[in-house]
């Protein structure tokens, strides 16, 4: 039984409006096998895990449960096939209890039964005993922690005896102890003779845990294999770390220059989840600072929280003054500008509209002379100054985000992964700009980025975000000798 | 000359429909709310109007300003005492929190209504017109009132399109309506621009009630009629779209004024009733809309 | 729960008792009041299952109210006798409920609702049309009444009431509740845990219709009359909403309780005139800034919420 292909996924392939998000996938999932999907964000693993489970509709190609082609049926369908689903976020019915909540797993789709079988609810409990809830089961979602939700999903998930199970980033929010604890359940899924396929950003963990890996890239499948071959692929790390590591020679930047942005034992929760965890750093007049990390590392979190959007405890202090007392909108007007991972233009704008509403603080004269200025740093941008900001590619909506936040005049550039999803020949005309703007304006800029080829020759100083957690910090030429093989 | 008059006729209160819609849609793209108490601040801005200017004695003009000041703050009062408490309450989960505006708006609508009708009593007003006189369109004798109120629809909705396409606040109200975070990143406030959203509709909607009242007259029992066809315009233009608005408006107003001519007043609402229904099956966002 | 269920059941049997035996103290009018609150209660439990439930906010229920009603009398005239004329009142809003899941799976919020208003007024401008029928605005009387007497009537309003209270209660805390509850709080991880989230959304207006119709057209028989601004108005679907909303969504029982506190209290502030309406509306708003969990569900959770 063990090793039979229990799911084959053939030629599958989604679009969404013009982004093509997966492209000709085609892998096998066996019986008593963990399959890790792995594959930087945006690489489309969420969404093949959407269309396995039939709540996306494939464009293209098939996906065979032992040889029935269930592309194309509705979700409870495949479900009760025998395939389920651990979402990334957990799910539960808040005025339910946890027992009542792994019962409804247990329910068949029947409109007319209304008493449930006794053996349901003993089934129920075995179940959620099994995964670690047994002393918790007549209380109420919101009264758990974290991790027990997280346990809950998975209990929902197994109850049916599924043949295939989904995992969709289980370790995401976990502590070490946590994820070592998840990952022994997940064992048991394996042993007991089911086909797991799993997706999450921690690499380290997906490979400790996978027996076989397929590593993804802007939808396409780049390598497969064991997970030490897929990690010592080319291709794969080019992906992830963007290629060889590289540093410039910079010119020592003013030894002592003055603090501009401080940040000091922050801590962000989002639900029962530690986003960031006491992250304290700091950024001097002038300086380039890059924080690497992988996707869930908090990254975004942190510029969220700088940025006022987030509620958050610790202390942000620019140019001496404490962030918490502005609001967002003051924020960025005192000179903290945050070109965010989505972009958030305004579509139905033409681009010219938009960098007009980023120098709408700015009087009529000194807008024109940032606009010049803007349109000289990208080119692509004045020929396009008509077009409505949807309609341009990925690259151009990248330099119309950063464009639109320069016309802004910033002290404080943050820059959230500008180079997701975005082909390696954009990757190049970006760098260059942003050594342009390096040479010429006074500028500080706090990059956060997945790919560390691009972050650090623009680099003053490098920290590593991981799980909420400063992990290491220091200049680029130590961190391409330290970190290299380690990153992964 | 029926057909003359029908376009006339249509013409005018299309217009006026057109007036209400726009501030109707332009709260919901901006803000979120689809305002159920909309007729009542027409009403109380009609009302408030007529009594300014008959009962207080100061005139058709001053009543008519004044009437419109009524509907601003009426608005106002809607915003800051019904929607923004909802909106930014923390027992209601936000899932649910446009299902409460809703209500909120519904109740407060009832209120004004209720209210309106125990201080005035529900007899229809009208507000004498503007200018007086009649007028030969292509043969029909029109009221020259009647023409006025196109005219100063017409020119009220240019005037908002330059706001919203040429000042600074004008486009970041747009940009608020595509995209609120974005606008916050480029550091505008959402607190203000709401406060001038809710104001801008506010005038809208305070001149046309009183624009109403002066040419078919307005009484506490249509507040529901009113916020229903402003509801029903706006949704066939398609929500959020400005132009769909107006165009919907026209179509309404002309289905309305036709088949009150041609086939009996009291079915007045029906056919526009019909076709919002087959609009709402067949192509929900509307004419043009792109939420 | 279980603790609760007990609790409540307890509750309200000691409730129902009491009511029972009201008539012995009451005069007949306040009887009448009662009477009428009883359906009005049915209503709204009927509503607050489609809404507290599935997740769909009607707008319009007397869209089904009224056809069920209108049926009821209008079979009546042509001399069916009351139980058939209330079976296939129950029947004919059945098909209304099915006719309005139908644009209700396919559309988000606001557009539903609109689409339930819109039946609401369809429905209106039907029954003018086809006055001849349906007597128009004016309303129509039924030749058959459930009885003449208060007592009598007011037995069989609680009876019915209780009734309806405990087959929908019963329904939401069964298991087909609690499918009901995952396709109305989160209908992706409903059917990603195998459920026919459009079947069970289907199944849960055709019961809210056949409460509402069967309820509406047991009114017009203790009523006598069926007319517009008893049972299709705008303005009582308002009510009912509120009612809902007032004792408590997903509680079943609160939302009759707040249906009778409403129509109790529209009666005790009857001489203000017009402006109990007003109080009404403005104690319900209050409810919904400060209480939205409405008075039941606030009471009931106050232990509970962290």
């Amino acid at each position: 039984m063990s090793g039979d292909i229990r799911l084959q996924v053939s030629g599958l392939g989604k679009r969404f409006g013009g982004v093509i998000a997966v492209k000709n996938m085609s892998f096998d999932l066996r019986a008593g096998e963990i399959t890790g999907l792995i594959g930087p964000n945006g690489s489309g693993k969420s969404t093949v895990m959407s269309l396995i489970m039939g709540l996306t509709r494939a464009n293209a190609g098939a996906i065979k449960l032992d040889g029935v082609d269930i592309a194309g049926w509705p979700a409870h369908r495949i479900a009760r096939s025998g395939v389920s689903i651990v979402f990334q976020h957990s799910r539960p019915l808040q005025r339910q209890t946890v027992l009542e909540n792994v019962k409804l797993a247990l329910l068949p789709d029947s409109l007319v039964r209304l008493v449930t079988e006794a053996s349901a609810a003993e089934r129920a409990r075995a179940i959620a005993e099994r995964v670690g809830l047994g002393g918790v089961l007549h209380r109420h979602p919101w009264t758990l922690p974290f991790a027990d939700l997280r346990r809950m999903e998975l209990a929902k998930a197994v109850a049916r005896d599924p043949k295939v199970v989904l995992i969709d980033e289980p370790f995401a929010g976990l502590t070490s102890a946590e994820i070592k604890v998840f990952s022994d359940l997940i064992r048991t899924l394996r042993d007991e003779g089911r086909a797991v396929l799993l997706v999450d950003h921690s690499v380290k963990s997906v490979a400790a845990l996978a027996d076989r890996v397929i590593a993804m890239y802007l939808g396409e499948r780049i390598a497969e294999g064991s997970a030490d071959e897929v990690m010592q692929n080319e291709t794969v790390r080019r992906v992830y770390i963007g290629g060889k590591i590289e540093t410039v020679e910079r010119k020592a930047a003013a030894a002592e220059g003055a603090t501009l942005l401080d940040i000091d034992a922050v801590e962000v929760l989002y639900g029962k989840a530690k986003a960031l965890d006491g992250v304290s750093l700091r950024v001097q007049q002038d300086e380039f600072v890059s924080i690497v990390g992988l996707n869930g590392a908090g990254k975004t979190t942190l510029f969220n929280a700088i940025s006022g959007l987030v509620p958050y405890r610790g202390a942000i202090r620019f140019d001496g003054r404490d962030l918490r007392s502005l609001t967002a909108a003051a924020i960025a007007r005192a000179g903290v500008v945050h070109c965010p991972e989505t972009r958030e233009l305004f579509g139905h704008m033409s681009v010219r509209e938009n960098l007009d509403l980023g120098g709408g603080h700015l009087s009529n004269a000194e807008r024109q002379r940032q606009l010049a200025w803007v349109f000289d740093l990208f080119p692509i941008l004045e020929q396009r100054q008509t077009q409505a900001a949807r309609t341009l590619s990925g690259g151009e909506q990248q330099m119309l985000t950063l464009g639109r936040a320069l016309m802004m005049q910033p002290k404080l550039l943050i820059l959230d992964e500008p180079t997701l999803g975005l082909a390696p020949v954009i990757l190049g005309q970006l760098s260059k700009a942003i050594e342009r703007l390096r040479g010429e304006r006074s500028l500080t800029l706090l990059l956060a980025e997945q790919n560390v080829t691009f972050a650090l020759p623009h680099s003053d100083r490098v920290y590593v975000l991981d799980h909420g957690r400063i992990t290491w910090q220091g200049d680029p030429a130590r961190f391409a000798r330290e970190m290299s093989t380690g990153y992964l | 000359m029926r057909a003359i008059q029908i376009l006339v006729d249509g013409f005018a209160i299309s217009s006026l429909y057109g007036l209400a819609a726009v501030g109707f849609t332009l709260i919901f793209g901006v803000s979120g709310v689809l305002n159920l108490a909309h007729g009542g601040i027409m009403v109380v801005a009609a009302i408030v109007g007529w009594a300014a200017a008959g009962e207080l004695g100061l005139g058709t003009y001053a009543g008519t300003l004044i009437g419109v000041a009524a509907g601003l703050a009426t608005a106002y009062a809607t915003y800051l005492i019904v929607v923004r408490p909802i909106q930014r309450s923390r027992a209601i989960r936000p899932e649910e929190t446009e299902i409460f505006v809703l209500t909120g708006t519904l109740l407060w609508g009832i209120m004004i209504q209720v209210g309106m009708a125990y201080l005035f009593s529900d007899n229809p007003v009208t507000i004498r017109p503007l200018i007086a006189g009649v007028v030969n369109v292509f043969g029909v004798r029109t009221p020259a009132n009647e023409i006025l109120i196109a005219v100063i629809a017409w020119a009220t909705i240019g005037l908002l399109w330059l706001l919203v396409n040429r000042t600074r606040t004008g486009k970041a109200l747009l940009g608020a309506s595509m995209n609120p975070r974005g606008v916050t990143l480029l550091g505008y406030e959402l607190t203000e621009l709401y406060l001038v959203a809710w104001g801008i509709y506010g005038i809208l909607a305070g001149m046309a009630g009183v624009l109403l009242a002066s040419f078919l007259g307005v009484s506490t029992t249509n507040a529901g009629q009113l916020t229903a066809s402003a509801f029903s315009i706006v949704v066939l233009g398609g929500l959020g779209s400005v132009s769909g608005s107006l165009i919907a408006a026209y179509v309404v107003g002309y289905l309305e004024t036709m088949t009150a001519y041609l086939i009996a007043p009291t079915l007045r609402p029906i056919p526009s009733l019909i076709l919002l229904v087959l609009v709402v099956y067949v192509r929900p966002q509307g004419l043009l809309g792109r939420r | 729960m279980a603790v609760l269920r007990l609790r409540i059941v307890w509750i309200g049997a000691a409730v129902i008792l009491i009511a029972a035996l009201l008539p012995f103290w009451l005069s007949a009018y306040l009887l009448g009041i009662l009477t009428a609150a009883y359906y009005f209660g049915v209503f709204a439990m009927a509503w607050d299952l489609l809404f507290g439930f599935a997740g769909e906010v009607n707008f319009g229920p007397t869209f089904l109210i009224g056809l069920g009603a209108y049926t009821a009398a209008i079979l009546n005239t042509f001399g069916l006798p009351i139980p058939v004329c209330v079976i296939a009142a129950a029947f004919a809003a059945v098909v209304g409920g099915i006719l309005l899941a139908v644009p209700a799976l396919r559309l988000r919020g606001p557009y539903f609702g609109l689409v339930t208003l819109v039946a609401v007024l369809l429905l209106q401008n039907f029954i003018v049309i086809f006055a001849g029928i349906t007597g128009g605005e004016i309303g129509m009387t039924v030749p058959d009444v459930l009885s003449i007497d208060a007592n009598v009537n007011y037995w069989y309003a609680l009876a019915f009431l209780a009734l309806c209270a405990v087959l929908l209660f019963g329904l939401s805390r069964s298991a087909v509740g609690l499918i009901l509850q995952a396709s109305g709080q989160d209908a992706v991880g409903a059917s990603a845990l195998g459920f026919n989230v459009t079947k069970h959304k289907i199944a849960a207006f055709c019961v809210s219709a056949l409460f509402s119709g069967t309820a509406g057209a047991m009114l017009i028989f203790y009523m006598g009359t069926a007319s517009i601004d008893t049972v299709v108005d705008v303005a009582i679907a308002v009510q009912i909403i509120i009612a809902a909303v007032l004792g408590g969504r997903r509680t079943i029982l609160g939302a009759a309780l707040g249906a009778v506190f409403l129509i109790v209290a529209n009666e005790f502030l009857r001489p203000l005139g017009q402006l109990n309406t007003f109080v009404v509306a403005a104690v319900a708003l209050a409810v919904i800034l400060f209480f939205p969990e409405g008075l039941l569900g606030y009471a009931l959770h106050r232990g509970e919420r962290e």
